[in-house]
């Protein structure tokens, strides 16, 4: 099939073809740049949280009223809630992990204050939190070396104190920020004010609080139950029985003292869909955009591809008469379509480009992988020769004898 | 003629009804994608208290110590909030016309009325000068006095949907409510007042809604409730308790002044560069050129990014969108017009001139223009109600179309539909009488 | 009526000039019928297109009704096509999806008449023809003869001064052509001044007078007296 005709047949009409290269080039712009920021998003949601998501339930205890005690309140709450059938462990805790809020501190592997000559043990950042015995076993995260907390080991810790209990639970990903190489247990770790504590437990893996945070899997466990009158809970229970037990929770719990309000018995997964609520909205707007671009556009080629056919119906009855095939008539318009499509990928290629740059210097985004682009072109390209398909079929199907008479 | 042109757009409609439809489709769902970022970002981006805002300054102060710069991937950031020591001095500035601290706290409510339940309430620890400063309306009573700050009495103000809850809407005024067990006396009720975004705290949630309880900052001092939020710390002079935790370097104050012009506001800076001077006699404010910064409303929603980058990129996409279903609609038009060239020319040759045949197919594209828009509208109130199905983080209350931008969606509509429609129209009206009547 | 002295047309086109009309002349009187012949390409459609004002003219000068029309605007010139000239074009370009009532409309629309006195000219126009029973159907429901027919309404409805047929029965049978015909006479003895380009010599005998272009001139005013037997014949069957 010969090109030059098609393209001399598209310069007589240049703004036309002009229009759709632009579209073609905003489309693939828009469709590249969107689908990497929505991979991205993917990878983030899908990464391990290390924690047993699906099997844990939280909720809120709240103590008011004067005669409000802390220290028994949430003894015998642990008491009722081990007793109830399909609860594997429940720990208090103040902050929830990969909840958009917690507390962070530095942390140091030397007892020295840090200086910036100190490069050996830098000062590491680091989520804390404070749960009791249970806790590992509670949270469902696996220790890779060491052991979980002695129950002699949990304190009641006064409100906005810097104590810093002895023993301490590390996970990996710090362990290696602190003492690279070497084996971490039974390590000692300073807090900023200079007190020790000994590495007794390694996670394998755990997602801390601020899913942005570059240091996100760095957390530090330190035995305790954190100061009230507000505390939260975090039970795990056997496989399948969450639902119930939030049920019976939110039933029973309230009976047992008057003192303490039970609020918001809620699945711990909720609490981590809601923290990625915002990647997750993104993804969705991201992928209707892409969605409804790809329709307009491909509706817009298939629009222009049947009008074209109908205005030449009787030159394509003409090309038919004078002996071609219907063949010919459908790659004419798929080359036209071709040819149209190559002009706008590759300035799309450009335009993509460009965007992805401004993305990153005003927002900070990731640069484009590149791959992105031939995957771009190429699903345009399939996108438009589909979308002309159906008129290019249709003008086929043109019977010879409209050339002889008049339109 | 108007009527005669209408007639004539709608057969030439009906003529290529998918093209039409195609057309209407594209403006129609640009405009509602378009429309749909737009509401989102302009309720975001929108001005809080737009007869003040530039001239109500957040005050940052470098109170932050090495290790490392407080943000340490932008060390040219200050603490965004103050220690609670720096506020209290701050407090004693004469160079504002008003200066504010304050923070969030959040306990239990229990009223005095046994047929309400306990409750939680969020609450907001500050100075009265909070009420005047940001134009809180007062349903009943006033916000507390000078001597209350001073003193700290057991005094709260209520805002209008926790009075409701507790009190049905009276006056409440003289009445009692139990806080996390200690027993406050109501001076004032606010009226609804719920700015978006939440300036003068937005941290932890911009968009989150006003809070309800609100009372002398100086009372927890000896209550101790623990604040809520963001709370940075540094040095290594242990805390024991409360008491330390308010003498400790740990930044989680919010703090405002209300400086009218240049003049006054450079004089606060002064006054702030002296005051860190002292405290650096007195072993304070470490870092060698510690400084102070003041933002102004705008300028910290800037700093603070309360329109996330997230949304900024959706606009973007959501402008680049409308463009493609423009040219889109362009090319369709020019496509529709040069199938109309014959007719034209006929016209012409008939005696119409290019003006009325402008008129002609303006109408023309008018009604198509007129149609997208209306789809479009109805697209972005379905796209609102479809980001607020997924939930972007609690922001239900942006998600509402205001007159403003139902005008400005019109405006937008029309204007898309000038823009994709003038040159195809300009470019019919080119067509020389003759050519097309020639034997075809 | 219309005169035309020394008139060029130059088509430029990338590769060729076409010489479509060089240094043309002719008068018109008023009230006349001229029938205009040729071979094809020597240059009739573009006489007529510059007479009917379609098109502009490389040089020379154009008097119509005693006004110099090559200055005028494009404004002008579409309104004097509205008021004072018809069209009878040989495909009938009448508007398939408007019924016959507004096909002749169209013209009328453009020259700001009244609604009451359109339908009078409209009605009087398609009597006229012979098809006022038929004002609601569309062209495509009409024979080729019944076409022209409404092209002719629809050029008669304007009362215009001049009426320019480019082969009104090119595309007729011949008894279809001789009853066009006989309504170009009738529309002549009432005043309308006529030019029509035709090649049947037969219908070029009913004219007043007749004009033969070739290679963009005028060769003869009066065939009578020469030129290619062809014409010599219809001239003499004319017998003016
Ligand atoms: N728009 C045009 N562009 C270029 N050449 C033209 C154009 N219109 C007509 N011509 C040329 O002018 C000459 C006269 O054409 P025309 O008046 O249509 O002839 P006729 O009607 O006598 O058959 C022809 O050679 C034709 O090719
Ligand atoms: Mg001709």
């Amino acid at each position: 099939m010969e090109i030059r005709p098609i393209l001399s047949a598209m310069l007589r009409n240049k703004t036309g073809a002009v229009l759709v290269v632009l579209q073609i080039a905003l489309t693939m712009a828009v469709v590249v740049n969107a689908s990497f920021i929505i991979n991205q998003r993917l990878e983030k949601m899908n990464r391990d949280t290390g924690i047993d998501v699906d099997n844990i339930l939280i909720f809120q205890s709240w103590g008011f009223g004067d005669d409000y005690n802390h220290e028994a309140s949430i003894t015998r709450d642990i008491e009722y809630i081990r007793s109830m059938p399909g609860v594997i462990a429940v720990t208090p805790t103040r902050s929830l992990p990969v909840s958009n809020s917690g507390s962070a501190n530095d942390f140091r592997a030397t007892a020295e204050r840090f200086d910036e000559n100190n490069v050996e043990y830098p000062s590491v950042n680091a989520n804390t939190y404070v749960w009791n015995e249970q806790g590992i076993d509670a949270v469902g995260v696996k220790l890779a070396a060491g052991r979980s907390f002695y129950a002699e080991e949990v304190q009641f810790r006064e409100s906005r104190s810097s104590e810093f209990a002895p023993v301490t639970i590390i996970t990996k990903d710090l362990a290696i920020k602190m003492f690279g190489t070497e084996d971490a247990l039974g390590k000692t770790v300073y807090d900023f004010f200079g007190n020790a504590a000994e590495v007794v437990g390694i996670i394998e893996h755990m997602q801390g609080a601020w899913i942005d945070w570059d240091e996100l899997t760095n957390v530090i466990i330190s035995p305790g139950v954190s100061a009230g009158p507000f505390i939260r809970f975090m039970v795990r229970t056997e496989a399948g029985r969450r639902d119930e037990l939030i049920a019976a929770i939110e039933e029973q719990l309230p009976k047992l003292d008057r003192g303490r309000m039970i609020r918001r018995v809620e699945p711990f997964s909720d609490v981590v869909r809601h923290a990625y609520s915002r990647d997750h909205s993104m993804t969705i707007l991201l992928l209707s955009t892409i969605i409804l671009l790809v329709s307009i556009t491909s509706l817009g080629i298939i629009g222009l591809a049947s009008f074209a056919v109908r205005q030449r119906t009787k030159q394509i009855g003409t090309r038919r008469a004078v002996g071609a095939t219907r063949m010919d008539i459908v790659r004419y318009f798929m080359m036209e379509n071709w040819l149209v499509t190559t002009i706008g990928v590759v300035l799309g290629s450009i335009l993509a480009l460009a965007f992805n740059v401004w993305l990153v210097d005003t927002y900070a985004l990731d640069k484009l992988d590149w791959h992105y682009i031939p995957l771009g072109m190429l699903a345009l390209w399939v996108l438009g020769q589909v979308a002309v398909l159906m008129p290019a079929m249709r003008a086929s199907t043109i019977a010879p004898a409209v050339a002889t008479r008049t339109v | 003629m108007f009527f005669y042109h209408m007639r004539m757009a709608i057969k030439s409609i009906r003529r290529n009804i998918v093209l039409s439809a195609l057309m209407v489709a594209a403006i129609g769902i640009g405009i509602g994608v378009c429309m749909t970022a737009i509401t989102v970002f302009y309720m975001m981006s929108s001005d809080p208290i737009p007869y003040k805002s530039d001239s109500l300054y957040a005050v940052q102060l470098n109170s932050w110590e090495a290790p490392g710069p407080y943000d340490a991937d932008r060390p040219e950031r200050l603490p965004e909030l103050l220690t609670y020591r720096d506020a209290k001095a701050l407090l004693d500035s004469e160079v504002p016309t008003r200066s504010v601290a304050t923070y969030r706290s959040g306990f239990t409510l229990n009223p005095d009325n046994p047929d309400v339940s306990p409750m939680l309430v969020m609450s907001r620890f500050t100075t009265r000068n909070f009420f005047s400063m940001f134009d809180v309306p007062f349903l009943y009573g006033a916000p507390w006095d000078e001597a209350t700050d001073r003193s700290g009495d057991s005094i709260a103000v209520l805002n209008y949907s926790i009075n409701e809850e507790v009190f049905g809407g009276e006056n409440s005024v003289g009445r009692t409510v139990e806080l996390a067990g200690r027993e406050f006396t109501v001076v004032g009720v606010m009226d609804r007042w719920e700015p978006v975004p939440k300036f003068y705290a937005v941290f932890n949630g911009a968009f989150e809604e006003a809070e309800e309880v609100f009372m002398p900052m100086l009372l927890n001092e000896s209550w101790e409730r623990q604040n809520y939020g963001n709370t940075n710390c540094w040095g290594d002079t242990p805390m024991n308790g409360f008491r330390d935790f308010l003498d400790s370097e740990c930044t989680w104050v919010e703090f405002w002044v209300e400086l009218n012009d240049a003049e006054q506001k450079s004089r606060y800076q002064d006054w702030l560069a002296g005051y860190i001077a002292e405290q650096k006699r007195l072993g304070r404010f470490p870092i060698e050129n510690a400084g102070a910064e003041v933002h102004d409303v705008n300028e910290w929603m800037d700093y603070n990014e309360v329109v996330s980058a997230d949304f900024r990129v959706l606009v973007g996409l959501a402008f680049m969108f409308l463009a493609v279903c423009l040219l889109n609609t362009v090319a369709l038009l020019l496509a529709k017009f040069s199938g109309n060239a014959a007719r034209v020319g006929l016209r012409r040759a008939l005696g119409a001139s290019k003006a009325m045949i402008f008129r002609q197919n303006l109408v023309e594209v008018g009604v198509i223009g007129i149609a997208g828009s209306l789809l479009g509208l109805g697209l972005a109130w379905l796209g609102l109600q479809g980001v607020r199905s997924i939930n972007l983080g609690h922001y239900d209350r942006l998600v509402q179309m205001d007159a403003n931008l139902v005008l400005f969606a019109v405006a937008i509509s029309l204007l898309s539909a000038i823009i994709a429609g003038l040159y195809p129209t300009w470019r019919i009206c080119q067509i020389p009488p003759a050519t097309h009547l020639k034997t075809q | 009526m219309l005169s035309m002295q020394h008139i060029s047309k130059v088509y430029r086109t990338e590769l060729v000039e076409t010489h479509a009309l060089r240094d043309f002349s002719l008068d018109v009187s008023d009230g006349e019928f001229v029938a205009v012949s040729g071979p094809s390409g020597s240059g009739k459609t573009t006489f007529l297109n510059i007479a009917g004002l379609l098109e502009t003219f490389s040089s020379g000068t154009y008097m119509l009704d005693g006004e110099d029309v090559s200055g005028l605007g494009d404004n002008e010139r579409s309104r004097i096509r509205n008021r004072k000239i018809g069209f009878i074009f040989q495909s009938f370009n009448l508007i398939p999806d408007l019924d016959l009532f507004d096909n002749v409309d169209v013209p009328l629309r453009y020259r700001g008449l009244k609604a009451a006195d359109r339908r009078e000219r409209i009605e009087k126009a398609l009597e006229t023809v012979g098809l006022a029973s038929r004002m609601k159907h569309v062209p495509a429901q009409l024979s080729g003869g019944q076409q022209q027919r409404v092209a002719i309404a629809r050029a008669l409805a304007g009362e215009p001064r001049f009426l320019l047929a480019d082969e009104p029965t090119g595309n007729l049978d011949s008894l279809m052509a001789r009853q066009v015909l006989d309504l170009l006479e009738d529309i002549n003895e009432k005043g309308t001044t006529i030019i029509m380009v035709t090649h049947d010599p037969e219908l070029a005998r009913r004219a007043h007078r007749n004009v033969h272009v070739l290679d963009g001139q005028v060769t003869d005013l009066k065939p009578f007296d020469g030129g290619t037997p062809a014409v010599v014949n219809a001239g003499a069957g004319g017998g003016a």
